[in-house]
């Protein structure tokens, strides 16, 4: 909680579980942006290993019949712009059967390049790319959205999700209905938005509701619409303490759900153009 | 050689009064810690449970503070400066750097502690820094680091760029350093080094490239590797090997080793929990239970070989490492006295074994939102549901990545039973991403999809009942627990709390601002008579005792 305001931690924590200690290989502690790679370098080392390479390794680098996988070994983890697999590429490996290839020193860093943002691109699981995501049916998404879903109790089609197809990304769709408390445009850090009011009633009756700035078994402070800030301290004899979650609903569903209903809402969300 | 005479042979030869104010008696270890807090759970058991009485129910809400120590990192102008990599550009901005997840040892009235590249010596009086060790990295994931190990005066941690370093405990000067794995690799190294006889014990972690797991036994004089135990089999015809389709996803299979282990005196055995297999959250070029990754292990000490093990996530495909504290309880089942290990896993179970022999006792879930597992085998094992395998088009999946519970530090109280874990109810969506046969690196991309909130949870181990919890709407989850036989249990709430409950059912007792949320496991030691509880919270260790 360094630079974050409390209340933002707060509805972090309320709405998307933000897990104050994470784990080791959690996704939500980020170990820092992975190294660049010069794309057009890349890209003409890409044409350069496929046309040269790829037969033996594998048009991805993965290896293939008779070549190993590049994106795993030693040797290209511990190259640096090709000083250590040129002489490889040059000499050739005659005795495991790789030829020589007369690479110039330019294609040499370009076939480097290509397969150290191969490897930062298996890596850096925070921008793998989500594939197609619509392969539900429609039909089935509405009859659930209209029936067991009761979605249509909050949620009109021709109004407050009039055009939801056409404005979002399907996997964005699929974000919001699951967590529509996130905001999940692609390419933008996900944050959460609030959706968490409290109210609190003191002994003498007078009441306070705005959205909570820490709420605990010891305190509870909140905003109220015009800005005012106010904080009580909670005690086995008060005050009285009420959070509603406008979008509990969503949340109560989520133990609810198959898969298959999540696909086939999706699928009938996307045809909302 | 015995612990004692091995303690009495090494203060002979050093001879001097201030040097052995510094050492680490090894018989500390084999008992509840009181007047020191030698190694990383306190004791090997990892129950962190501590036998002290003076600060009990009667008196905690007197508990004030005794002193706040705030760290400073990087190569302050007083650092003693070691390490590989170049010098750094400015003061670390990583925030895994300034935060304190390891059990600081108390030995002799000095406490020492490490976060990543950084080590310190610290009086455990007053709270005043004492040496200060930086290490200039050469990279490597600088998420945390779990402290430190002692033998006599020897102090040894473990870099993010997987060196093991020892330490003169005297002077903070580096006696020397030994390159355990290659950061190249994406390997980086957390835990803590737990030190058995003159085994010096040290894993390692990193999933995102496909690399192999390991255990290391390190001699403590020389640092030499004594033996390597492998947490997959290397070739076919090795324990295992069946469980794996091929030796090329063997030999790229994980199993990460990054949290120390627990150990029996009696038996002779290490128990430790190993990381998830790779390709991380797909199974497709790993077909099989994938031994022994996602596995409670127990090695023997001297040579590292396989005694036993129980596989908590058999053909893991969502990151639920059994790396957790196996931890270690003598209770009677049915009437019958017996040796037990228990472990509150990241897959949202609850595990009883038989640590002589790894059988199960009891699996008992821990959450409720937990929707991938098909139930019970008679072997103990959950049977994981195929149909929440990520696909493309995304399963929602709880518990997600970061599990139900993680890496803090549990423990059990022997005088009421109850195992205490912080957990998390959360939901995730897993897309399969890499749909090559052979998918390298994690393969699929998580998205949170809601928080349920967390609990402190009181388990009976007998029957793998909940008798108590306390639920969190907005914080909680995975937080360090000590109990002490004074009838306290200390954890943080997730809202920047030091907390006290009741163990026997969970009233709050006590509780105190911090400036930050408890960051490691609270730990607590008798020093001039006196009874103190310290925690890490953040960037600060805080000391609390009683008024006078």
């Amino acid at each position: 909680m360094k630079s974050s305001s409390v209340s933002r931690i707060l509805v972090a924590l309320v709405l998307t579980g933000t897990a104050v200690v994470t784990g080791q290989t959690s996704p939500v502690e980020s170990k820092g942006p992975p190294p660049k790679y010069d794309p057009i370098s890349v890209e003409r080392g890409k044409k350069t290993f496929v046309g040269a390479c790829g037969f033996c390794h594998g048009s991805t680098a993965k290896g293939g019949e008779k070549g190993p996988d590049l994106l795993r070994s030693v040797v290209v983890l511990d190259d640096e712009n090709g000083k250590t697999i040129g002489p490889v590429i040059l000499k050739g490996r005659p005795e495991k059967g790789m030829p020589r290839f007369p690479f110039t020193p330019q294609q040499i860093v370009d076939v480097a390049n290509f397969l150290r943002n191969s490897i930062k691109n298996a890596i850096d699981r925070d921008n793998y790319k989500i594939l197609n995501i619509v392969t539900g049916d429609p039909k089935a998404g509405a009859t659930y959205f209209n029936g067991p879903g009761r979605c249509a109790s909050c949620h009109s089609v021709t109004g407050d999700l009039r055009g939801v197809g056409a404005k979002y990304e399907p996997v964005t769709l699929q974000g919001k209905l699951l967590q529509p408390s996130y905001s999940w445009t692609e390419g933008i850090p996900p944050h959460p938005v609030s959706a968490i009011s409290v109210t609190v009633t003191l002994p003498s009756g007078e009441s306070f509701t705005g959205t909570p700035v820490n709420l605990d078994d010891f305190n509870v402070a909140l905003r109220e619409p015009d800005g005012a800030y106010h904080s009580f301290k909670r005690t086995k004899d008060g005050p009285r303490v009420e959070i509603h979650n406008r979008l509990q609903a969503h949340l109560d569903m989520l133990s609810r759900y198959t898969d298959a209903d999540i696909h086939n809402l999706t699928a009938y969300l996307v045809t909302l153009k | 050689m015995k612990a004692e005479s091995l303690f009495a042979s090494i203060c002979l030869a050093l001879g001097s009064a201030s040097m052995f104010a510094q050492m680490l008696d090894p018989a500390l270890l084999t008992k509840p810690a009181t007047d020191a807090w030698p190694t990383y759970h306190g004791d090997y058991s990892g129950r962190r449970f501590s036998t002290l009485t003076q600060i009990n129910q009667s008196n905690v809400k007197h508990l004030t503070l005794a002193w706040i120590f705030r760290i400073k990192v990087g190569i302050t102008p007083n650092a003693i400066v070691g390490g590989e990599g170049p010098i750094p550009e400015g003061p670390p901005t990583d925030p895994g750097v300034s935060t304190i997840k390891a059990t600081p040892l108390m030995v002799n009235g000095i406490l020492y502690f490490s976060t990543p590249d950084n080590a310190w010596a610290v009086d455990a009086r007053s709270g005043r820094e004492i040496w200060h060790y930086a290490w200039k990295t050469k990279g490597g994931v600088h998420i945390g680091n779990r402290g430190m190990g002692m033998y006599g005066r020897w102090l040894f941690f473990e870099t993010p760029d997987n060196y093991l370093v020892s330490l003169d405990a005297l002077t903070g000067k580096e006696r020397w350093h030994k390159e355990i794995a290659d950061v190249k690799q994406e390997y980086f190294s957390t835990p803590a080094p737990i030190i058995v006889g003159n085994h010096v014990l040290v894993g390692t972690g990193g999933d995102s490239l496909d690399v192999p797991g390991f255990l290391e036994a390190h001699d403590p004089e020389t640092g030499d590797v004594q033996w390597k135990w492998w947490s997959a089999p290397l070739k076919k015809g090795d324990p295992g090997f069946e469980t794996w389709p091929d030796e090329y996803a063997m030999r790229h299979g994980g199993g990460m080793t990054w949290i120390p282990g627990t150990y029996d005196p009696d038996l002779h055995l290490y128990y430790l929990g190993t990381g998830n297999p790779n390709p991380v959250l797909t199974g497709r070029s790993r077909k099989g239970d994938n031994l022994y990754t996602c596995s409670i292990v127990a090695l023997n000490v001297d040579t590292g070989k396989l005694a036993w093990y129980f596989q908590p996530s058999p053909h893991d495909t969502h990151d639920w490492d059994a790396a957790q504290t196996p931890v270690l309880i003598d209770a009677e089942i049915g009437g019958t006295p017996r040796k037990l290990l228990a472990q509150a896993n990241r897959n949202g179970y609850f595990f009883l074994l038989d640590r002589t022999n790894g059988k199960n006792v009891l699996t008992a879930p821990m959450i409720r939102s937990m929707n991938w597992s098909k139930g019970i085998a008679p072997n103990g094992q959950p049977i994981p549901d195929p149909a929440k395998e990520a696909t493309t088009d995304g399963v929602l999946v709880s518990p997600p990545t970061d599990g139900a519970t993680n890496w803090p530090p549990p423990s059990f109280d022997p005088e009421t039973g109850l195992f205490y874990v912080g957990t998390s109810q959360r939901f995730s969506t897993f897309y399969l991403t890499d749909t090559d046969p052979h998918p390298e690196g994690w393969g699929a991309a998580e998205r949170d999809a809601g928080y349920l909130g967390g609990d402190l949870e009181a388990i009976d181990i007998k029957t793998g009942k909940i008798a108590w919890n306390h639920h969190y709407p907005f914080g909680g989850g995975p937080v360090g627990i000590l109990t002490t036989a004074g009838e306290l249990l200390f954890t943080g709430d997730g809202s920047q709390h030091l907390v006290a409950f009741d163990p026997a059912n969970g009233d709050m007792l006590w509780h105190a601002g911090l400036a930050d949320d408890l960051s490691n496991g609270p730990e607590t030691y008798l020093l001039d008579g006196q009874q103190y509880l310290v925690v890490g919270a953040g960037d600060s260790l805080y000391a609390f005792t009683l008024e006078p």
